[in-house]
């Protein structure tokens, strides 16, 4: 599958490719170069134009991008029925960018390059994507203890402390932030069903690209 | 080393103090003082190592431009203070207690501070191997420098040479040429063969190099000023120059047992600020009002928490919410 990927830095990139090469159990075609944004909401500013661009100008299937939650609203359950949209839960807002462009898109002229179009491939870290690196280490360190902090108005852990706890230092070289990322996910090359229970805002990515990954290969890539 | 620097009627700094930490990125308009603090920390350089003024200030004038540093520990108890002996000259350098038994050892260390406004127009140049002790200010004798360190500090060399040849893999090795005259030269290989010589490599690859070529000094000095630090650099290679930059500043982080280097760099770059977010308090923006200048620590403000979850720090810098922005008609 032609997967394009959409971070907020070389390390975030490795460690996502490295999961959706997981989740489809072989190795993706990355479409190059990486596309980067700085950090939220830059992503979702830019996200419209990178979806347009892969469509007519790429073959790309799917593009995988992964935001951290930090304070953000956590995307739960009742936000999945259908037309309901939370306008603080960042992932509820990436879909929807998915969804209104590929409409405005499938309205349009012009020559698709992508064939059948781009599919959608979200995730969210919660708080930050060091979560999803301490699972299967840490057990204190999941999406539902995150969100019991945040109603109880006890945080179990902050963000740095997250980082800390993954890099040993909070000022990480980015050689350093990429061997960390890389060596803490390897625990899930074979089976990411622990980081998927642990943190649903990587099963909810997951399943976007099993999702495309079905697609593929039944050969039809319509959106 | 410096703990604080206070302003009175210097330039545009009328009356200001900014606390300094081990790394501080000073942001701000154009003649807002951001090179005027690094102006102070190199006049006090200059001074340090000299004979203590013998002239005192004329206590019954009027109040005149002065300079206050406070340092840190071990040499808290002591404050350096220059001030003007007329409008023009600036030179005049007291030391509090006087007779401070520490003076003489932080005196060494002051001399030590360095300062550098980068020029690519030079930094390509042959250098005379002897002048390799330290890179010059606009980084004329880079070639020098780097031959020194290849032969005097191999292990460092190495290191800096896998880091450029990291960020960028088009090239294979960095070279040295020695030139019949004796001047040494310096040239990248590229991956497919060749070899740019430095008069060929772009501006932003000479930056990148100089930078690198001042994190990886075997011998740091204690206090490192740069002006305009992101420089001729890609936004996507800002990261590497923060990094560089950290290595000096926190080298624990690093692995590396040595002496922190503390630095004052400056920029105008939304996008090398964004590097920050995570470390906001060493962010310094000075804030222009007409002609009068301050300095704010970003962490110092409350709301700092809410902006961040709105937008990236360039973004809300740009925008003006931060302030330190150019005045408009
Ligand atoms: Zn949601």
């Amino acid at each position: 599958m032609n997967v394009a990927v959409l971070s907020e830095s070389p390390a975030d990139e490795a460690a996502l490719r490295f999961l959706v090469g997981a989740v489809l159990g072989r190795p993706p075609r990355l479409v190059a170069p990486g596309f980067r944004a700085r950090g939220w909401p830059n992503v979702a500013q830019v996200l419209p134009a990178v979806i347009r661009h892969l469509h007519f100008n790429t073959d790309a299937q799917l593009l995988a991008v992964v935001v951290d939650a930090d304070d953000s609203v956590v995307h739960g359950r009742s936000h999945d029925t259908p037309g309901y949209f939370h306008p603080h839960c960042r992932m509820c807002q990436l879909r929807a960018v998915f969804r209104q462009t590929n409409k405005k898109i499938a309205r349009s002229p012009r020559p698709h390059a992508s064939a059948g179009g781009v599919l959608r491939g979200v995730g969210v870290a919660v708080p930050a994507v060091e979560g999803w690196y301490l699972c299967g280490r840490d057990d204190s360190v999941t999406e539902s203890a995150w969100v019991a902090g945040q109603e109880s108005g006890y945080r179990p852990y902050s963000r740095a402390e997250l980082k800390l706890r993954v890099y040993g230092t909070d000022r990480p070289s980015l050689p350093l932030q990429i061997e960390c990322a890389l060596r803490e996910i390897e625990r899930h090359r074979r089976d990411t069903r622990r980081l998927e229970y642990d943190f649903p805002g990587f099963a909810a990515l997951a399943d976007d690209v099993r999702a495309a990954g079905r697609n593929q290969s039944e050969g039809r890539l319509a959106p | 080393m410096i703990a604080s620097v206070a302003f009175r009627k210097f330039k545009a700094l009328r009356k200001t103090q900014v606390a300094l930490l081990p790394f501080n990125l000073v942001i701000g308009p154009n003649g807002s003082g951001k090179t005027s603090l690094i102006e102070s920390l190199l006049r006090l350089r200059t001074l340090a190592p000299l004979p203590q003024a013998t002239a005192r200030r004329d206590k019954s004038a009027p109040e005149g431009p002065q300079i206050t540093f406070k340092f840190e520990p071990p040499h808290d108890a002591l404050t350096a203070l220059i001030s003007c002996t007329s409008e023009e000259v600036c030179n005049l350098l007291e030391i509090h207690p006087p007779e401070a038994a520490d003076w003489p050892a932080l005196r060494t260390r002051l001399a030590l501070i360095r300062g550098y406004v980068l020029d690519h127009s030079v930094m390509g140049a042959p250098a005379k191997r002897e002048d390799g002790a330290s890179l010059a200010s606009d980084g004329h004798n880079l070639a020098a420098v780097l031959a020194r360190m290849s032969t005097a500090a191999p292990d460092e060399f190495s290191a800096l040479t896998a880091h450029l040849l990291r960020i960028m893999p088009e090239f294979h090795s960095l070279e040295l040429v020695t030139h019949p005259d004796g001047r040494v030269e310096f040239g990248l290989r590229l991956a497919e063969d060749g070899l740019l010589t430095a008069a060929e490599l772009s501006q932003g690859m000479l930056y990148l190099l100089a930078i690198l070529t001042l994190a990886f000094d075997p011998a740091p000095p204690p206090l490192l000023c740069i002006e305009e630090v992101d420089r001729g650099i890609h936004p996507r290679t800002l990261r590497e120059i923060r990094d560089a930059l950290y290595r000096l500043s926190y080298p624990k982080s690093f692995g590396l047992q040595r002496a922190p280097v503390q630095i004052v760099a400056t920029t105008h770059s939304p996008y090398l600020i964004d590097q920050f977010r995570e470390h906001p308090e060493e962010i310094v923006i000075s804030q222009k009002h007409g002609r009068a200048a301050r300095f704010e620590r970003l962490s110092d403000r409350a709301d700092l928490p809410e902006l961040l979850r709105e937008g990236s720090l360039g973004d809300m810098w740009f925008s003006g919410i931060l302030g330190g922005v150019p005045d408009e008609p």
